[in-house]
């Protein structure tokens, strides 16, 4: 590991080195057009990390880890009238070529009430973290758990028993099913935190209150353009700020999550709830959020008929400014797994994962910081238990 | 958009008091009768917002906030007499409205600037310029921190939280200098007689030179400056 992370170390100097330089005549703020109808910004984030192929504790889907990545984005928001803005951000990762993360209309019916109502591929209206910028907000570098680790389930293929489940536990990069789709497909994570769902949403913002929910074609595990299952999602939170610095979120969510191609003996939900809560003070910024999930399965699972597996995220996260430009943060993450009986044991049908991670960063500008972290993974099962998991990034936005 | 390319600001650094003082000779100051520069300055065409960066995961709609660019116009060198001065007053930048109030403070080396929150919300100031680097942290309505600037130079300030926030503080090592009014007027008094270069100075125009001469028996000279676009 440490020859490794010397390499890590060494090239991420130079690559800062560089970058600095070369930062000079980078812009600062939002690009826009005289009448500022216009914006336009961008965020270039690259994280440097050892490959983990065998593991798979941070891939977001079979090709792309979190922690070993170059993602491009670019965001545009253009307001042709006051009560009208249509907003977009377009993704590329490891420089595949460009996917829409976000394409929607944002519409203001009164003029003088905060109420929004938004159309198209649209903010998540469930959790927190979602919602945030990654590059200027994420306090570490990986993502929670809840948002981003591959559980075992899939919404095209499911299994028959409940052994074929357990056989799959710590497999959720690439679990395969006898019912449904034979393809190789990952498994599907709590909230992905990578992609947005398609519908129409509603928000209202009060003083003190946020309230907001949304009408989508896919689930919070498997957003989706096009409709593929047999209903819609309805998903809401109600965030309130009882004193400046405090904010607390209740979330809940629940739609048909099972592609049309298997056989459901009924309506197979997943439903989710959330909470969450942030504080901030001074130098200090505390979060923490809680994610549970229940998916129905599209046959009860013999020999015990499970109908239904649930799983459990939680995390805190804290970020502390030591100097203008130095800052140390930490995540400690927990997903747990409800517990399934087969023909000869009963274990949480999916391995659970702790992982912890810290890290600390350097502001070379503004819009210019560089990180590094130390993740540290356990498994409950798998074929690999544990890993630790150095990492440097440089992300830069305007 | 709004940067200060490199050579703006080491220029900008070596008007704001790095330069020795050559316009008037030693102890021709405190015989002749002081005189006065005044004018307006008028700014190139440009938007007068700011502006949010997008956010997309953002569920409401943002609002353009008025900026108000104000040039500042002082003497390159400054006379020497300017340096005598021990003052060390105390200015003030609010945080209103999600913005900072003002936009521009000009301020003499020395001085203390109070950053007082009159938002019902966090505001965390913030600066990485080499001239005063400092982070007030989030602080709530009501409460006010202060920062003292030692040193001549271009401080830029930022809100941790609002990335549109932003603000300009120049530190002069004298007291020749004048923050244009909204109508881009200005006045510098008590400018000893001498040969003076008067810059002016704007976030959204190159840095401007222009010669001025005081006679000796003081007066008023008229200067106006049409600032181009960077």
């Amino acid at each position: 590991m440490f020859p490794a992370l010397h390499r890590l170390i060494f090239g991420a100097a130079c690559l800062m080195t560089a970058v600095r330089a070369a930062g000079q005549g980078l812009p600062e703020s939002p690009l826009r057009t005289p009448d500022g109808r216009l914006v336009v910004s961008a965020e270039a984030v690259a994280t440097i990390g050892p490959t983990d192929n065998e593991a798979y504790f941070n891939y977001t889907d079979y090709e792309h880890d979190a922690m070993r990545l170059f993602r491009l984005s670019a965001s545009a928001v253009w307001k042709p009238a006051g009560w009208l803005a249509l907003a977009s951000e377009v993704r590329s990762e490891n420089l595949e070529g460009p996917r829409v993360y976000a394409a929607y209309a944002r519409i203001r019916p009164f003029r003088d009430r905060p109420f929004d109502v938004t159309a198209g591929r649209i903010p998540p209206a469930f959790g927190a973290f979602a919602r945030r910028a990654y590059g200027t907000d994420n306090a570490v570098i990986g993502y929670p758990l809840a948002y981003q680790y591959l559980t075992s389930l899939r919404s095209d293929a499911a299994p028959v028993v409940a052994d074929d489940l357990l056989r799959m536990r710590g497999r959720g990069w690439r679990p395969s099913f006898p019912l449904g789709s034979q393809a190789v497909e990952p498994g599907v994570p709590l909230v992905s935190g990578f992609r947005w769902d398609t519908g129409v949403g509603a928000a209202w913002t009060g003083s003190t209150v946020q309230v907001s929910a949304a009408l989508t074609n896919g689930t919070l595990s498997n957003p989706r353009v096009g409709d593929d299952n047999a209903g819609k999602q309805i998903s809401g939170r109600v965030a309130v700020t009882p004193i400046i610095g405090l904010v607390v979120g209740a979330s809940g969510a629940a739609g048909e999550w099972l592609a049309r191609g298997l056989p459901a003996a009924g309506s197979a939900q997943q439903r989710a709830f959330g909470a969450d809560a942030e504080y901030s003070r001074g130098h200090w910024i505390v979060r923490g959020e809680l994610v549970f999930s229940r998916w129905a399965l599209p046959v009860p699972l013999p020999p015990a008929q499970a109908g239904a597996v649930s799983a459990l995220g939680r995390w805190v996260e804290g970020r502390y400014r030591l100097t203008p430009r130095v800052f140390v943060a930490g995540r400690i993450d927990h997903l747990g797994f409800s517990r399934l009986t087969g023909s000869s044991v009963t274990l949480p049908w999916d391995a659970p994962v702790s992982r912890v991670e810290a890290a600390a960063g350097y502001y070379l500008r503004r819009n210019l910081v560089a990180r590094m972290a130390v993740q540290r993974n356990r498994r409950d099962g798998g074929r690999v238990r544990g890993r630790t998991i150095p990492s440097v990034q440089l992300a830069y936005w305007f | 958009m709004l940067r200060l390319s490199a050579i703006t600001c080491f220029l900008a650094l070596l008007a704001l008091g790095v330069a020795a003082p050559r316009g008037a000779a030693p102890g021709a100051a405190a015989a002749a009768a002081p005189g006065a520069i005044r004018g307006r300055v008028t700014l190139p065409s440009g938007p007068a917002t700011s502006v949010d960066r997008p956010n997309v995961a953002d569920v409401t709609m943002g609002a353009g906030l008025p900026v108000d660019r104000r040039s500042v116009v002082y003497l390159d060198p400054a006379p020497r007499a300017a340096f005598d001065s021990r003052d060390e007053p105390v200015a003030r930048m609010d945080q209103r409205n999600k913005t900072f109030v003002p936009h521009v403070l000009a301020i003499v080396a020395g001085s203390t600037v109070e950053f007082p929150n009159s938002d019902r919300t966090y505001h965390n100031v913030f600066s990485l310029s080499k001239t005063k680097s400092f982070d007030l942290g989030r602080y709530a309505v009501g409460r006010s921190k202060s920062v003292r600037f030692e040193r001549p130079g271009i401080v830029r300030v930022f809100c941790d939280i609002h990335s549109h926030m932003s603000a300009f503080i120049l530190v002069f090592a004298h007291r020749y200098f004048a923050v244009a009014g909204e109508d881009g007027r200005y006045r510098i008094d008590g400018i000893p007689p001498g040969s003076y270069t008067v810059m002016t100075w704007n976030e959204s125009a190159p840095l401007d030179a222009q010669r001025v001469v005081i006679p000796e028996g003081g007066g008023e000279v008229e200067l106006n400056v049409n600032l181009r676009k960077r």
